[in-house]
């Protein structure tokens, strides 16, 4: 995704309700956790777990919040996903960066790239692509989840090898 | 001291703002018979995040004291989680860890606690640590720490023991929305 594009993204999300930006920084993602940083909305933190917690923590005090992570930290958080945010239901946008969407990505990226789609739906997961083309409808549709107390996924493919 | 005594000596020291977020097992059904109150969050699963909520909501209520109730082995799975909070070093946020060097909720099998002191790492994490070992002593540190400004580590030590509260039989949704409602007044 385009560098404006994945700007406008954060802004657009920021100022439609989203007060929380909390994750571990993935390059896919790069422009987008840097415009958070700038902004000085973003936390970082050690684990995505981690990540996952804190927002739970501010979600149940009212404030809106987005996690953002790497496909492989999104498998780190299987755990956390079912027994904490679905279990209590809480609301989440989930923003997965996703490493092995082409052949040729480095090598610890090929399994959980190709199996990502899949482990989405078998999670139960509502997501949907984000790109240059979509993004506008597409946050709308998971801010519109949010605001109805539920949890969803946008992913950003990795579309460049560095 | 043993974890039950210990964890409604911390329940009892609550006033009738604070916040309080426990930890998976057995702490969190220990609190939850001890003092049930609409302000604890009770969690069930996601061992070693209670901290982690614990700093979301210390973020967002800064007019409100956040008490985590949490383990050694709890928080020895969340390590990085001391980190972040000792960077953003909320001034609310009381961080009490039951200490008994195991992992009682699974049948008492050790943690690594009796060889590392998690207080020394929260203490080099900027946080205020204290450390105690008798009731007396904790419930001393409990008002000391009352008008203190955080981030603050309470490391309790306590004996390891066959005592399990009962088991937390309300919805986790439930839960949840009882506590929406409570700290959103």
């Amino acid at each position: 995704m385009k560098e404006e594009i994945q700007r406008s993204v954060f802004d657009y999300l920021s100022e439609k309700g989203i007060e929380n930006f909390v994750g571990v920084p993935d390059s896919t993602l790069k422009h987008f956790v840097d415009q958070g940083l700038k902004k000085k909305r973003t936390t970082i933190t050690t684990r995505e777990e981690e990540a996952i917690g804190i927002a739970t923590g501010m979600s149940l005090s009212n404030s809106s919040s987005l996690v953002f992570m790497q496909n492989a930290g999104f498998a780190n958080s299987l755990s956390t996903i079912t027994s904490l945010v679905q279990m209590y239901q809480i609301p989440i946008i989930f923003l997965i960066g996703w490493r092995g969407y082409l052949k040729n990505d480095a090598p610890e990226h090929t399994k959980i790239g190709t199996i990502q789609p899949k482990l989405i739906s078998t999670l139960g997961l509502e997501s949907k692509i984000l790109t240059d083309g979509n993004w506008k409808k597409t946050c709308d549709w998971a801010l519109n989840k949010i605001k109805r107390g539920k949890f969803c996924a946008l992913v950003i493919r990795r579309e460049f090898v560095d | 001291m043993i974890r039950r005594e210990a964890v409604e000596v911390v329940a009892n020291s609550l006033t009738s703002k604070d916040i309080a977020v426990s930890a998976n097992g057995f702490i969190s059904r220990d609190l939850h018979e001890a003092k049930d109150r609409t302000m604890n969050f009770y969690m069930i699963g996601s061992m070693g995040l209670a901290s982690s909520i614990g700093l979301g909501l210390a973020i967002k209520n800064s007019k409100r004291r956040v008490y985590i109730f949490d383990g050694d082995g709890n928080i020895l799975m969340n390590l990085g989680s001391i980190v972040t909070i000792g960077s953003l070093k909320p001034k609310n946020l009381i961080h009490i860890v039951f200490d008994n060097s195991a992992h009682e909720s699974t049948g008492g099998q050790p943690t690594n606690s009796a060889q590392v002191k998690i207080d020394m790492l929260a203490k080099a994490a900027n946080y205020k640590v204290f450390r105690v070992n008798s009731k007396i002593k904790l419930e001393s540190i409990l008002k000391k720490i009352k008008n203190m400004s955080g981030p603050i580590f309470v490391l309790v030590k306590i004996e390891k023991n066959k005592y399990v509260s009962r088991r937390i039989e309300m919805e986790p949704t439930l839960i949840k929305t009882r506590f929406m409602k409570a700290i959103s007044r």
